[in-house]
């Protein structure tokens, strides 16, 4: 297969994690001419291009089998794409274009060892545990008792998810009881955004806002197609609004006003200290808005789209699916000093 | 069936009220179903819910080139290969009582563009209601409409309509895509719109007596009763004395045959006029001239009916190579309609790509794979490219295919088949 392999496939970016945050909503893109259809066509364009230069996937969606969910569709790609390190070829020890499937507590008890193992080959689910996220043994929830409605219960629910997304872009070791050494899972090292919730959504932020802040705070690349409504597109807004003025979306207030499972989140906060690493949704809002503002100076070098102005400007307004992928695939390759593969 | 430069390229716009609770199943039925695989087909957009920056109760984005408002004017447009809209309105009684929607659908289909064709399909009987300029039009008229009350049995209902409404939006687009433009006196082409008749389509019927005829007549039977295509199935098309050969030849290679329908059953194998006629049909065919810089090949779209039955065994036939299989029931009811609704679709998308191929752009001098192109309009396999004598020959060659590229796990195989080649799908060669 070594033809294949040299025609067709790259190891650019072999241990690289490139993150996916594309969530569907439906009202937004149908009033933009698409649907659920549009979206998957645009993730598999994507998936397939990141796979075939030998990167890795970081996806943070669930486990059900529902038609929003773009897990399986992605896990179907990977193993039509992946190939067999195991005889001892160049690539062997490297994971190639697996999946990374980032689960934050309580999420990740309702993953059975049965879904686990079916995917085993194509999917590391990296579970974000509460002792991961920094909570002291003390503050601890058990598992049995996650369906609380208990302010506790949500506080470190909330921490739990912030502390995935900052984990993620930091990379993890993953101790193996009774195995020597540990196992590594890569950075994520750049981001592509679409859609999202920006209100009714559980954690500190939306968690679009949140993902984008992480990746902005580490300076890399990141891609945001903000045509297509949702979180994504207030923060291309924000992006692209003259002047220092701060959007309402970037406000704490906006949120708990439109929130409730935030208002009661932040009222219940008070009692609780926060980890080490975690802020309060205002303290993150704040950051991110500083980030934007340092954007509007300078948006493809604050974003490290490797775009030029004018295309980083039009990935963050176009409604035309075609041209946010080819902006993103152009970024990429340009960041990445991709090789150009027929395919 | 020979295609042009002036092919259509359409791209598909589905419409419905935003009230109507049937449009949006609908509307996903039509996508999945005129873009199958990966990235096959003409691209399919919908328009329902208000644009974003519309007013209240206000109207879908506008459609490429029409031009509405200043605020509502398209974005940067797109460069596109494409040269027809085909608006498919499902209307309804809310998209009929709304003034806003008659207003925009009578823009829509009196708009001096000749490169647009609206097609009004009818939800309920209120549809006919729709200003003169739609209502003139001959709608689609999917069967099984209105959904019963009751809870139970709704889903089957819808089910039914969808199939219906597939079969009748393939048969109004194969009118677009397989009929030739004629040109006016005036030397002007002729609107799309204007076409007012079916081609004369032929579905070429391969089956092997020795295994019985039943699917191949309830096949021909249905294509004669329910369909404007025409069958070319030996019992009726050749004459008696006439030379069985020739006039099977003939028939394969007609202009008017757009595809091949192959009951396989144990014997088929075997019959060595069955496998003629499939070596011949699943020939690809030379479009481009001598002269032309890039190859152009095509191939028209066979569809396998596996009729085997019990626990006969039959050998391969590598002719068939990826030919799309439909196993066949003697039970089941309406398995002709799947199986001549999706021939013809393959057919309208054997005439899409091949408009494609032929309207992509040659890359300038001095780009490396711009000496040695072949332009296809199927995905490729092995059985079919080595019958392409450049392919065979073993030159190293750009092989262009339909869609948005292979998996891995394809090119793979045809690497192991073909080390020379290099397989680029359209999208690829177009970005």
């Amino acid at each position: 297969m070594n033809s294949t392999r040299s025609k067709y496939r790259s190891r650019d970016i072999a241990t690289s994690v490139i993150a996916l945050s594309i969530s569907y909503q439906r009202d937004s893109l149908l009033a933009r001419g698409m649907g659920l259809e549009h979206l998957r066509e645009l993730l598999i364009r994507l998936a397939r291009m990141i796979l075939r230069r030998g990167a890795c996937l970081a996806y943070g969606g669930h486990w059900r089998e529902s038609e929003d969910n773009f897990m399986f569709d992605l896990l179907r790609l990977i193993a039509a794409e992946q190939e067999d390190n195991t005889s001892g070829g160049q690539d062997a020890g490297t994971q190639i274009g697996r999946l990374y499937n980032y689960s934050a507590w309580p999420h990740y008890l309702d993953v059975t060892p049965r879904i686990e193992a079916q995917w085993i080959n194509s999917c590391r689910i990296v579970r974000i545990t509460q002792q991961l996220a920094g909570i002291p043994d003390p503050d601890i929830v058990p598992d049995a008792e996650f369906q609380k409605d208990a302010p506790r219960v949500a506080f470190n629910s909330a921490t739990t998810l912030s502390a995935m997304r900052r984990l993620s872009m930091q990379g993890m070791s993953l101790d193996i009881p009774d195995v020597p050494g540990s196992e590594k899972v890569p950075p994520v090292v750049a981001r592509i955004l679409l859609g999202g919730k920006i209100d009714d959504y559980s954690g500190f932020m939306p968690g679009i806002l949140e993902e984008a802040l992480v990746t902005m705070r580490m300076a890399r690349p990141l891609y945001i197609m903000g045509g297509f409504g949702g979180a994504a597109e207030v923060l291309a807004r924000a992006l692209l609004a003259p002047g220092a003025g701060r959007p309402p979306e970037l406000t704490q207030d906006w949120h708990i006003e439109r929130n409730g499972a935030l208002a009661k989140l932040v009222q219940g906060s008070h009692d609780f200290a926060m980890p080490q690493g975690a802020k309060s949704t205002g303290a993150l809002l704040d950051e991110l808005f500083k980030l934007v503002l340092r954007a509007r100076q300078d948006l493809p070098g604050t974003l490290g789209t490797g775009l030029t102005d004018e295309d980083t400007r039009e990935l963050l307004t176009t409604r035309n699916l075609g041209t946010a992928v080819r902006l993103v695939r152009a970024g990429l390759t340009q960041q990445n000093k991709l090789t150009v593969l027929p395919g | 069936m020979t295609p042009s430069q002036s092919a259509p390229i359409p791209e598909v716009y589905v419409l419905w009220h935003p009230h109507c609770s049937l449009g949006e199943n609908l509307a996903r039925r039509v996508h999945t179903w005129l873009r199958p695989g990966n990235g096959l087909g003409p691209q399919v957009f919908y328009r329902s819910l208000p644009a974003p920056e519309a007013p209240e109760r206000g109207l879908p984005p506008p459609l490429p080139g029409e031009s509405r408002s200043p605020s509502q004017s398209e974005e940067k447009r797109r460069p596109t290969l494409t040269n027809l809209q085909i608006v498919l309105a499902l209307i309804d009684e809310n998209m009929v009582a709304d003034q806003a929607w008659r207003h925009w659908l009578v823009s829509l289909r009196t708009a001096p563009s000749g490169q647009r064709v609206v097609i009004p399909c009818a939800l309920d009987a209120t549809a006919y209601n729709m200003p003169p300029p739609l209502r003139e039009l001959n709608y689609l008229r999917p069967a099984g409409l209105p959904l019963p009350d009751d809870p139970g049995r709704k889903a089957e209902s819808l089910e039914n309509v969808a199939r219906s409404l597939l079969k009748q939006v393939t048969e109004a687009m194969c009118r677009v895509m397989l009929s030739r433009r004629t040109t006016r006196s005036d030397g002007t082409d002729d609107s799309f719109d204007s076409r007012d008749s079916l081609p004369k389509v032929t579905i070429f019927l391969s089956h092997a007596k020795a295994d019985g005829t039943a699917p191949a007549r309830r096949i021909r039977d249905y294509i004669y009763s329910q369909t404007q295509l025409a069958a070319f199935y030996d019992e009726n098309d050749i004459a008696f004395g006439s030379v069985f050969s020739r006039v099977i030849q003939n028939g394969l290679g007609a202009a008017d045959t757009a595809a091949l329908i192959a009951v396989r059953g144990a014997k088929y194998a075997t019959r060595p006029w069955c496998r003629r006629e499939l070596s011949l049909f699943r020939r690809p065919r030379q479009e481009s001239a001598a002269n032309d810089r890039v190859q152009r090949w095509r191939l028209y779209p066979s569809l396998v009916v596996e009729a085997m039955e019990g626990r006969h065994v039959s050998p391969g036939i590598p002719e068939l190579g990826n030919s799309s299989v439909i196993r066949w029931n003697d039970e089941e009811k309406d398995l002709e309609e799947s199986i001549v609704t999706t021939v013809i679709r393959d057919a309208m998308l054997a005439a899409f790509h091949s408009a494609m191929g032929a309207s992509l752009p040659f890359p300038g001098p001095g780009t490396p794979s711009g000496a040695n192109r072949i332009v296809i309009n199927w995905l490729p396999d092995p059985t079919t490219l080595l019958l392409i004598p450049s392919i065979s020959s073993g030159q190293e060659i750009d092989v262009i295919h339909p869609g948005r590229g292979l998996s891995g796990l394809e090119l793979d195989t045809l690497a192991e088949f073909f080390p020379n080649l290099t397989f680029r799908s359209f999208e690829e060669d177009l970005s």
